[in-house]
């Protein structure tokens, strides 16, 4: 675990570098090329963002280093995986409104509709609901994949927050439920504005690494090794942890690659 | 149109080389018998006379007579202060021994009289055929003209068929519905030899607990009584034995597991007790130690002034030497160092022996032992106990040495039958493989024609290799004519190899052609990951250990990700028209739209704990039968519903009859009469359906024409699902007979989801639904198989519905009977592929008749396909093995799963067999 912790640590940090790096040299050679596609503020707040999923992480990862003891990770009261968590999801919602700021200006009819119902009852409601339902849904697939059915509930709810925290609950946070809904299910809806796109496309890796790791923790169940975090939920919230930073530095991958070229292209020229 | 040829005799060549690779590679990995690889005529007979000058000699036998007291299934926990009060109390010894696998009889009685480890593949020779043992403790006591005496286990006499004096065996010791007659004709027996007394030694085999515990398991309340049945017996000899000069071995063949069965290695199954008694001995030891079986050989012909029979690798058990005098037991223990060290000299070499460790240790003893043998002969007085003992630890210790280091070299290769099993097994479902995966290209690459040419190069290249092998002696084959056929598989497996190269080559370097060759098949990618990881869990023992818990994981997450891929499509194609209104009420109607499948993965998860039902197995008895008609009801006629429902009825009453659910009271000689006039009638309402299902399908030829020969090959084929799924349902264990409904219900549901999930795709493809179909017919198939109890361990096969109505054993029918109850779920699952693939009809999902037919695709892409899923993960597990050869566990964990999929194979290829035969006769392709 600490190894884990440190390699993450270190990739972070390396991370975090190079993107000042590139920010400062994109800073400089902004002047130069002012029709450039690359999108400064864009990329600024996908590195925020992936930055501050990266940091929920770590910070749970601490705090497991710090408890040494892995019960506590399936109770709700005495886990504090699930409001870290939350608090992240929180601050990335923040974050994508505080890049959102400077395009209200240009805000659409219909985005602008969308953006004063943020919090009339109804949507607060909506997306509680489909929050609700969600981990419902959750608790279901974990009892289908193998969880206890007479037993270890609160391990499972658990289990089931934290998969809705790291998957629906971005979304539902920034768009409100019937928002969530639609960007699940159409194809380009429309009052999306470009900012919370940016924010989307990284939550969906954030999910997807989420499930993947979920479901893959659960390799480490049958192995006949006897160690106490092998009990039924340890492996899933640690997968589920892993993988959502393992989609988020692969997010970041094509950030900074992205950056790297537009580098390159303006150095060159 | 090349693509929709026929494939089946194609498939069928596959699989046959496939299972003959499969022998090849099991003939080569557990060699037959160790005795042939061994020259055991080179190691010394005879007891030794003299020790570095001084004469010795052997001692006479310490007891008048013997007794062996064998309780087939006797394990460790079983004889206890209440269980069997007068042997725990009046025991002298209490041991344990350690006993090898496989813990099944015949293996072990060869370890108990030689003092061998035995061949993993006895296992399967157990139950078949049994050759004679070359040298054994009775061949010993033959040559001194002891009178032996034998009541029990038929086994023995097979295995020694001239060695006793006077034998009594019961005629059928596998057939396992006796629990108390053989018993009882063998205390009979035992009455009548203790009255005669003229017998050295007398071998008593007791299989009623045996045959208990596979039937009802190891809680079963009979236990008790027949542990209390053998203490009786005990109790009999005690008291009959009072004033001679006895010995009296109660011990245990090999263990139970938890659940009745044996065959694995769990500490239930391989440690069995030893109770000692005699005359006046002192009980003074308290805790058990513990030995291997195969101590007890040396130890017994040291006991009866016996020659150590030659393969004998054991120890002595201290224990047992008591009664001898000091100078009769240091030359016990020197006797049997001293034949282990002329094993070890045959098996390692003069020279390594002399350099090792043990042979100091055996210089020292033997020293000690002879500056011992004068003040001990002189009377004992002088004798220094410090000697003595650090001479008897010396002697202990070598021959601990030795006898581990026997028992590892004792594992022994044919590598010449492993390379070539293994070449043909990989071979063949490589060559399957890229056959489906390139069905439209086959032409191309050549894969489908036999070629004369290539036959005959791989024709001179395999009497080559032959030869060669035979001269480098890789194969090693007593018969010539054996030898002579051995260039056939060669052949063979040269001739598809050059296939695979070719069909790889062009693959990877398209010559000529502008475009690279084009897979025929689409290849999902989460079912490609979720069988690529069965495959490579099969790589760890735990996860072989566990394996139920890959399939349920794996086989549930698929088809929840079908059902919510399918949702998500069907929610956003509704959505394109509504343009995000609603959008609550669509997404509730679709998800309501799939309940069904959420129903069956409930269900699928309900199965897990089946187990847990036995309280209420009545009602989910009557349940099940009910669910299972209403299912059969669907696609029978009339009058086969009625006869297939009177059938289920009769199932019904048999279980009453015997107890297992809530019936009639009745008194136990009407029970007795009614229960074969039961069975009877269940086998004519049987052939009944079986008759109608064919009577409708072939009317006179007259009308012949106006069923097209589609139907009538599909109205047989449902004649044999049903006839099949009848048959296990009165095989099946009560809770299990749910499983076959649900199974029905699951492999339907899942079809409906898969052409669901293709139909709602934007293109559609025939071939995406045929792999979506078979990958989860696999798994389905796979799930119920552990559903049903069944492990890769072989104390998990249920012997029980094989004598079902049986009155003896006859191995055909209890074989069929065992396979059909323990695969039922592959077997049926694959039927049932066949007929809804011939059935189907994509009218009913929105989908017009497609060019090509639907259907038609049954034998030209379902078959080979499926065969290719069976065959790959087999072939990878063989090569798995050679790699995993010299692992710890190989023996334990490995091998058991490698007969298992072997007989999957094998299993599906006789199903297959028939299926094809139908396809032959009854489709005439109009």
């Amino acid at each position: 675990m600490e190894r884990s912790t440190t390699v993450i640590s270190v990739l972070v940090s390396k991370e975090q570098a190079e993107a000042r790096k590139s920010e400062g040299e994109n800073c400089n050679s902004l002047d130069l090329n002012m029709v450039s596609r690359f999108d400064q503020q864009k990329t600024k707040h996908q590195l925020f963002h992936v930055s501050l999923s990266l940091a929920t992480i770590l910070l749970c990862m601490a705090y497991m280093q710090y408890r040494r003891n892995w019960a506590h990770l399936g109770s709700f009261w005495d886990s504090l995986v699930v409001p870290i968590v939350f608090l992240g999801e929180l601050l990335k919602v923040v974050l994508a409104r505080f890049y959102g700021r400077v395009e209200d200006g240009v805000l659409s009819l219909k985005q602008r509709q969308k953006k004063s119902s943020y919090f009339t009852p109804k949507e607060i409601l909506g997306g509680i609901t489909l929050q609700f339902l969600c981990t419902l849904l959750y608790a279901f697939i974990c009892i289908i994949l193998g969880a206890p059915v007479l037993g270890n509930y609160e391990q499972t709810f658990v289990l089931a927050l934290l998969m809705t925290l790291l998957t629906v609950s971005p979304t539902v946070f920034l768009l409100g439920g019937g928002g969530a809904l639609q960007v699940c299910f159409c194809e380009k809806p429309d009052f999306v504005t470009k900012c919370e796109d940016t924010a989307l496309n990284l939550f969906k890796y954030n999910a997807l690494g989420g499930i993947l790791g979920a479901w893959a923790g659960s390799v480490v169940a049958p192995l006949d090794w006897g160690r106490d975090w092998q009990a039924y939920p340890i492996p899933n919230v640690i997968g589920a942890l892993l993988g959502s930073a393992l989609g988020n530095i692969y997010a970041c991958t094509h950030v900074l690659y992205a950056t790297a070229k537009v580098y390159m292209t303006k150095k060159r020229s | 149109m090349e693509q929709h040829k026929s494939r089946l005799g194609y498939t069928l060549g596959m699989l046959s080389l496939f299972l003959c690779g499969a022998v090849f590679f099991l003939i080569g990995f557990f060699p037959a018998s160790y005795s042939v690889a061994e020259d055991d005529s080179s190691v010394p007979g005879g007891r030794p006379t003299s020790l570095h000058g001084v004469k010795l000699e052997p001692p006479p036998p310490s007891y008048d007579s013997f007794i062996l007291f064998l309780i087939d299934a006797l394990r460790d926990d079983f004889p206890n202060a209440t269980s069997m009060p007068i042997s725990h109390s009046t025991a002298c010894e209490k041991l344990s021994l350690h006993v090898d696998i496989p813990t099944v009889t015949m293996p072990r009685l060869k370890s108990l009289t030689t003092g061998t480890l035995s061949n993993f593949i006895d296992i399967a020779l157990n139950i078949g055929h049994t050759e004679q043992l070359e040298d054994s403790l009775l061949h010993r006591l033959k040559k001194q003209k002891r009178v032996v005496s034998f009541a029990g286990d038929h086994t023995w006499v097979k295995l020694f068929p001239s060695e006793f004096t006077r034998h009594a065996a019961n005629n059928d010791s596998f057939f396992v519905n006796d629990f108390y007659e053989g018993d009882k004709s063998v205390s009979k027996v035992l009455d009548s030899e203790l009255q005669q007394e003229d017998w050295f030694l007398l071998v008593l085999h007791y299989l009623g607990l045996d045959h208990i515990g596979h039937v009802e398991g190891n809680t079963s309340p009979r236990v008790q009584l027949k542990l209390r049945e053998m203490d009786e017996a005990v109790q009999k000899i005690l008291e009959h034995k009072k004033s001679s000069n006895y010995l009296l071995m109660l011990s245990g063949d090999h263990g139970m597991a938890d659940g009745g069965g044996h065959g694995g290695n769990t500490p239930e199954e391989t440690l069995v007790p030893l109770y000692l008694y005699s005359r006046n001995c002192s009980k003074t030891t308290a805790g058990s130690k513990r030995y291997n079986q195969i101590d007890f050989t040396p130890t017994l012909s040291v006991l009866m002034s016996v020659e150590i029979p030659t393969p004998s690798i054991g120890c002595l058990i201290p224990e047992m030497l008591q009664s001898m005098s000091l100078e009769h037991q240091m030359y016990a223990y020197f006797y049997n160092a001293h034949h282990l060290l002329n094993k070890a000299r045959v098996k390692f070499g003069h020279d390594q022996v002399r350099r090792s460790d043990y042979y100091t240790w055996y210089q020292n003893a033997t020293l000690l032992h002879k500056k011992l043998l004068q003040p001990l002969r002189e009377g004992g007085s002088g004798a220094s106990n410090v000697h003595y003992q650090n001479a008897k630890l010396n002697y202990m210790r070598v021959a601990r040495e030795i006898s581990s280091l026997l028992s590892e070299s004792l594992v022994k290769f044919d590598y010449g039958f492993i390379v070539l099993g293994l070449t043909l097994t990989t071979v063949t479902s490589l060559h399957i493989v890229i056959s489906v995966l390139y069905l439209d290209l086959t032409q191309q690459l050549q894969l489908d024609s036999l070629k004369a040419g290539q036959l005959l190069i791989s024709l001179a290249m395999g009497i080559l290799l032959n030869l060669t092998c035979h001269g480098l002696d890789l194969i090693l084959i007593s018969s010539t004519w054996h030898s002579i056929l051995l260039t056939i598989p060669i052949t063979l497996s040269v001739y598809l190899t050059f296939d695979v190269a070719q069909a790889l080559l062009k693959i990877a370097l398209p010559p000529i052609y502008t475009r690279r060759l084009k897979l025929s098949i689409p290849l999902p990618l989460p079912l490609l990951a979720c069988f690529a990881i069965r495959t490579l869990t099969l790589g760890s023992s735990s996860f072989i250990e566990q394996e139920y818990k890959t399939w349920y994981y794996l086989g549930n997450s698929l088809i929840l990700l079908t059902a919510f891929r399918t949702l998500r499509r069907r929610i956003t194609k509704a959505n394109v028209e509504l343009d995000g209104r609603h959008l609550y009420t669509v997404a509730s109607t679709c998800l309501w739209q799939l309940r069904k499948v959420f129903v069956m993965l409930m269900l699928l998860t309900l199965m897990r704990y089946l187990h847990r039902l036995q309280a209420i197995r009545s009602t989910i008895t009557i349940f099940s039968l009910l669910l299972l008609w209403a299912r059969l009801h669907h696609h029978n006629q009339l009058l086969q519903s009625v006869a297939s429902g009177a059938a289920l009825f009769l199932v019904y009453c048999f279980r009453g009859l015997n107890g297992q659910v809530q019936f009639f009271e009745l008194a136990p000689y009407l029970i007795s009469r009614i229960m074969v006039p039961t069975l009877v009638m269940f086998w004519c309402c049987l052939a009944l359906v079986l008759v109608l299902g064919y009577l409708a399908a072939l009317p006179q030829t007259k009308s012949f024409g106006d069923l097209p020969p589609r139907q009538v090959l599909l109205q047989l084929l449902q004649t044999n699902l049903t006839c099949s799924l009848l048959l296990s349902a009165l095989l099946q264990k009560v809770q299990n007979i749910i499983l076959l409904p649900v199974l029905l219900v699951a492999l339907q549901q899942s079809y409906k989801l898969c052409d669901v999930f293709a139909t709602s795709a934007r293109k559609f493809s025939v071939r995406l639904v045929h792999v979506y179909k078979i990958i989860l017919t696999i798994f389905l198939a796979r799930m119920f198989y552990f559903y049903q109890g069944n492990s890769n361990s072989l104390s998990t096969i249920d012997l029980t519905p094989g004598y079902i109505g049986q009155t003896s054993y006859n191995p055909v029918i209890v074989g069929f009977f065992v396979t059909l109850n323990t695969y039922s779920a592959e077997i049926h699952a694959f039927l049932y592929l066949m007929v809804h693939t011939l059935r189907a009809d994509l009218r009913n999902v929105g989908i017009m008749q497609l060019q090509p037919p639907y259907s038609i695709a049954a034998d030209s892409l379902i078959v080979p396909l499926y065969a290719a899923l069976i065959m790959l993960p087999a072939s990878f597990y063989l090569c798995l093995m050679v790699g995993f050869r010299y692992h710890l566990f190989i023996y334990s964990v490995f091998s058991p799963k490698v007969l298992y999929d072997c007989y999957t194979v094998l299993v599906f290829y006789l199903v297959f067999l028939v299926t094809s035969l139908y396809f032959k006769l009854f489709k005439n392709d109009a």
